[in-house]
Parts: structure tokens; sequence; C-alpha cells
């Protein structure tokens, strides 16, 4: 049972999957315009994972190793289809906006990353926890980043006015640099979050937190060099 | 050899299973989705080009040699009928809902369905002030002014302005070809 529970967690913090793995970032950049459309991007996602995961874990016995990322490939797609086709016919104004994303789903790499690491690995319980968690993570990251962006940008939330009356709204932060502005701060404050929580308990603080790029073999060859 | 076969067979398997789930629902979801475009795509625009009538021109649509025909009626009498049509523009096709005063053989109005042209520069053709030129147009010489017309097309986006007027021309062939046919169906209204 814990090992349940830890499977549905980890996918809301710990493995966060934009924010702390930073997979799937293709629609966390590019559809979170409003919460809106963060939230209707999320829930397809939800439904695809959830079910690619179903189907995946309880035929991975019978999938050959050889062929088995054509078959994800296969589930999925079709399971992208449905959605699409369901989107269509019962939330077209939401299918106007996300567009050309909802097919994309197929190679959102969150997808096959927990078909083929978890799913093809364990049951069919654990792989639906598995995905609910990391679904339920992802949707509310989308979600987070289009409220984030669309206050600054329109000053609306799920398009109901929050700000002052003489807010001037910043038209750049629902574009697309603002995507990029938007998830580069939420990652630095998530890094500085956890670099605080870290020290608090006494622990040694991960050089990738610690701001300096000590961490980074980019320029290491260039060091050697010098120092010869 | 077996390997393979597995191979083969698992795959076909899922493969065809995935297929017949498909097929199964487009056809299920097929009349749904043709009634959501029509309300969401050609809609708005049907409603803005066919304003003077007390029907539901979605609702009384009519498929004549394979265009839908959109109906206007007032009073039980057929005022105007509206078409959709297709030209390329600067990327990808414009689509134009055009709407014909069957009285006076006129343009009632043009609104654009689909476009993917230029954000701010060709999807101008969008706007009223350009869309507003095609009123009461009559049917011939529907030309941009360039080419001999008198449809001005927007600055800087010439293409886009071209391919509108492209689909309205479009559009008037069309009506022009079943305008018996129209007549026929709507005779005693």
């Amino acid at each position: 049972m814990s090992r349940l529970v830890k499977e549905f967690v980890k996918g809301l913090w710990d493995e966060l999957p934009p924010f702390r793995v930073l997979l799937g970032l293709c629609p966390v950049l590019a559809v979170t315009s409003s919460a809106e459309n963060g939230l209707g991007m999320g829930m397809a996602v939800i439904f695809v994972l959830t079910m690619s995961n179903l189907i995946i874990s309880s035929i991975r016995k019978v999938i050959p190793a050889k062929v088995r990322i054509a078959c994800f490939i296969v589930i999925t797609a079709s399971l992208v289809v449905t959605v699409e086709l369901l989107m269509q016919a019962y939330a077209y104004p939401l299918y106007q906006k996300l567009g050309i994303f909802v097919p994309l789903i197929v190679v959102n790499c969150l997808i096959l990353g927990r078909a083929e690491a978890f799913a093809s690995k364990n049951g069919v319980v654990l792989s639906i926890a598995d995905a609910l968690g990391m679904g339920i993570g992802f949707a509310a990251s989308l979600t987070f980043l289009g409220a984030v962006r669309e206050v600054l940008g329109a000053g609306t939330v799920f398009g109901v006015p929050v700000m002052w009356e003489s807010f001037k709204p910043a038209e750049f932060m629902i574009m697309a640099p603002g995507a990029f502005v938007g998830l580069g701060v939420i990652l630095a404050g998530m890094n500085a979050f956890n670099r605080y929580q870290s020290r608090k308990k006494g622990e040694e603080v991960p050089d990738v937190m610690n701001g300096g790029c000590a961490h980074c073999g980019a320029c290491g060859g260039i060091q050697d060099l010098k120092d010869k | 050899m077996r390997e393979i076969l597995h191979m083969l067979v698992v795959l076909s398997i899922i493969c065809a299973t995935s297929g017949a789930v498909l097929v199964n629902l487009k056809q299920a979801t097929k009349s749904q989705i043709e009634q959501q475009v029509l309300t969401y795509v050609q809609g708005p625009a049907l409603l803005t080009v066919l304003d003077n009538r007390d029907n539901d021109p979605i609702k009384e649509r009519v498929k004549i040699d394979g265009v839908t025909v959109f109906p206007a009626m007032k009073d039980g009498k057929l005022v105007g009928v509206a078409l959709e049509a297709f030209a390329p523009g600067y990327s990808g096709d414009i689509g134009v809902m055009v709407g014909f005063d069957v009285e006076n053989d006129e343009l009632l109005g043009i609104g654009i369905t689909t476009q993917t042209e230029t954000p701010g520069l060709g999807d101008k053709v969008m706007k009223p002030s350009f869309t507003d030129k095609f009123k009461g147009h009559n049917l011939d010489s529907m030309q941009v002014s360039k080419k001999g017309g008198d449809i001005d097309s927007i600055a800087g986006a010439t293409y886009s302005s071209v391919g509108t007027v492209d689909a309205v021309r479009k559009a008037i062939e069309v009506y022009q070809s079943i305008r018996p046919e129209i007549s026929n169906i709507w005779k005693n209204s």
C-alpha cells in the first residue's frame, strides 16, 4: 500500500514532470498562455498517460522487447487521436485553442518516458498510480504557469479579472517569450526553495543548486588547458 | 525466426486493434463533430452575413451538388443564401462564407471562417473594414483593384486580400451554377 502512495506522490513534487525532471516542455511552453488552456492540455495528458500506462502495463508481458517502442507509440498515438476526436466532438472551443498541440501529445516525452521507465516494468495498479500522480503534477504545473502568465499578461485568471483597475497587462507574458521567462523564474524559485530546505535540515546542498558553475563540465577542458 | 514471427504478430495485432477502435470512434463522433464545426467555425461568420432573417440557417442547411447551402428565410420567404469557398492566401487556404441576396443577385456580405495568415498583417482580412467592402457588391468583376476590379487590397497584405477575393469569386461561380436549383428548392417560399 505504501508503495502505491509513494508512486502516486512522487509525480506531485519530487519528480514533478515539467519543473523537476523537465519532461514534456513543448506543451508547457506553448499552450500555457492562459490557465484554462493549461488545464485543458493537462486533462488531455492525464487521460492519455493513464490509459497508456494501463494498457501497456497490462500487455507488457506479450510485447517483444525489440519492438516495444513501436508498440508504445502505436498505443499512445491511438489514444491521442481518441482524445482529439472527443475534444472536437464535445469541447470544440478548447480544441480550437490547443490546435496542433493536441496531436503533438504523441511525441510528449513524458508519456513515452513513463511507458518505458515504469509501465513496462510494473503492474497495472502501480502504473495507474504512477500515471495519475505524474499526470496531475503535469496538469497542475501547466495550470500554475498558465495562471501566472495570464495574471501578468491579461490581468485575469480563468477569464475572471483579478488585478486592480489601473493595472496595465504586460502582453509580453502571454506571448512566446513570456513562457520562457515564466518557466525560468519558476525553476529558479524551486531551486532556491529546495536549497533553503536542504540547508535548514542541515543536509549537504547538491552542487546543482548552488548557483555556481562547478557542476557543469562544459568549460572544464579550457581550465585544464590553462593550468598547463 | 520464431522471435521475428512473434514480433510481427504482436505488432500487427496491436495496430489492427488500434485501427479498428479508431475507425469506430471516428464514425461515432462524425455527426457531432460536424455539428460543432458548423457552430464554432462557420456559425459566427454565417450569422453576420445572413443577419436579416428569422430562421436557423444551420438547421435548415441543404446540400446541392456537394455544396452546403445555408438559407436565410424571412416571413417564410427565401431572402438569401450563404455558402463557403476556399482559396489559397499567403499561408494556407482562406475560408470565406459568402452571403447572396437572391432577389437582387448581389452580395449580402462575407465573413472569414478559417485562415492562417500572418497575425497583425494578413489576418486584417477578417476585419469589418475589409469585409464591409463586399456588402452589396454585384456578382460581376470580383477582383482586386490592381487587377482591374474595385476591391482595394490591404496595404502589406496583398496575397491575403487576393486570396479572399479569389474565394469570393469561387463562391459566386458556385452560386451562379446552382442558382436554378436554389429557386427550385425554395420555389414555394
